[in-house]
């Protein structure tokens, strides 16, 4: 996916560099840094961002000012406020002047990065902000870990799951997330792909004898593995929630639906030479 | 496995209920197991972690699902086991789960729980702990609820 350019204004070095450390891990892209207003305007045309980040105090115009010579040149400019201060008059003449969104410091990273990821796409809602915010990190982690602990490379595709439902043929790990948002994490995949997979996790060759048992522990532990790891990527990038994974609990069978309408979710698949491994990822509605 | 921390999600379950419109549940029967449980049609699956760990599995057949799903909602006939009677099997698997991590926090234990997750089919197998787990029958108006719970302190 493209990366989202972010131009960040502000008087304050520790106040742009905060924004840009929280916007690191991201796929927004901190593509110019002003200290006031002239040297925005100036960025901003030759930048052409897709979001600004406006500080309110600067020393030769406020944010409310800069806003609106930014507007002169791109009416359809895309800008949020971050101030100290957040009251009413200001929200006024702030959207007044064409600001879109006001942000209260200090500012959270979770806070920050849903608030640009709804401005730069006005239609979309929770649905853009799991995907990007969670979802997308579930899925580098099912790759990285498919390295890691099986040894394979595999090529990931990322889908809405309108309906919420997964079939699952052999096996799948549900893992409960817990925290902000909840949710829960299924890692399945067919038998075939389950002993291939378990082999290659504990070093086997394609005839040593592996039983059922282990095999699907095996899946279980990858599973539980894989949620951690993404809850923590997750933990990282918003250091203000805390989300934990609850202990896996693995259905094993045939024509076995996993049904949860009431989540947004989405279906990971990792084409591998293994076979198809699936993740579906589904959070609570409601941001 | 500790018995103490088996009996908040039975309480769960006798006190929820009622507030629903059903009957008080009388507890039928108690195992001790080791081996998977066996999917009697629906499954549902909620986690937990904090200061105990585990799942607990509500695990019916789709007739009691229906059953269950059309009392809840005020005595609709459920004929099939849809979308919205398998909303209600969840958000009761939900409340039951949220009763019983209250009353484990009366037990001095805190407790999240996750999202449930709905599993219909029959005969698969479910595993929720490597080592026992508790299994409760639970019967309402003469249908049967197993309620499978594992938790590691």
């Amino acid at each position: 996916m493209e990366k989202v350019k972010v131009m960040v204004v502000d008087d304050s070095r520790i106040s742009r560099m905060m924004v840009s450390s929280m916007l690191a891990k991201t796929n927004f892209e901190v593509c110019a840094m002003a200290e006031n207003s002239a040297e925005a305007v100036a960025l901003y045309a030759k930048t052409k961002p897709d979001v600004v980040t406006m500080d309110m105090n600067l020393p030769d115009a406020d944010g409310i000012e800069c806003t609106r010579r930014i507007h002169a040149i791109d009416p359809k400019a895309k800008i949020v406020m971050i101030s100290a201060m957040k009251d009413a008059k200001l929200i006024m003449q702030g959207r007044m002047a064409g600001i879109g969104s006001f942000l209260q410091k200090p500012v959270s990273t979770n806070e920050l990065i849903d608030t640009l990821m709804i401005m730069c796409n006005e239609n979309v809602g929770a649905v853009a902000v799991y995907r990007e915010s969670y979802v997308t990190t579930f899925a580098k982690v099912l790759q990285q870990s498919l390295l890691s602990i099986f040894g394979i490379k595999s090529e990931i595709e990322i889908s809405q799951n309108e309906d919420s439902v997964v079939r699952v043929n052999g096996v799948a790990a549900v893992i409960g997330i817990v925290g902000e948002p909840k949710g829960r994490v299924a890692l399945y995949m067919d038998s075939d792909t389950m002993y291939s997979l378990s082999r290659a996790m504990l070093g086997m060759d394609p005839q040593d004898d592996l039983s059922a048992d282990e095999a699907e522990a095996a899946i279980e532990e990858a599973g539980n593995i894989i949620a951690g790891r993404a809850v923590s990527r997750v933990n990282d990038v918003f250091k203000d929630k805390e989300m934990r994974i609850t202990p896996p609990g693995t259905v094993i069978g045939t024509d076995i639906i996993l049904s949860n309408p009431e989540l947004i979710s989405f279906n990971v698949i990792a084409k591998t030479s293994y076979g198809d491994v699936h993740m579906s990822v589904g959070f609570a509605r409601g941001v | 496995m500790d018995v103490k921390l088996v009996n908040p999600f039975i309480d769960a379950f006798t006190t929820v209920l009622p507030q629903m419109g059903f009957p008080t549940p009388q507890r039928t029967g108690m195992t001790v197991n080791q081996q998977n449980a066996v999917s009697q049609g629906v499954a549902v699956i909620v986690g937990f972690t904090k200061e105990i760990r585990g799942n607990v599995v509500y695990n019916m057949s789709e007739e009691t699902a229906k059953f269950i799903a059309s009392t809840m909602m005020m005595g609709m006939p459920v004929e099939s086991f849809d979308e919205m009677a398998q909303s209600a099997i969840s958000e009761m698997s939900n409340m039951l789960t949220a009763n019983a991590a209250t009353n484990l926090t009366a037990l001095g234990l805190e407790v999240d729980i996750s999202t449930p997750s709905l599993t219909v089919g029959s005969d698969f197998q479910i595993k929720i702990s490597n080592e026992q787990y508790l299994s409760v029958i639970m019967d309402v108006s003469g249908h049967q609820v197993e309620i499978d719970i594992a938790v590691k302190q």
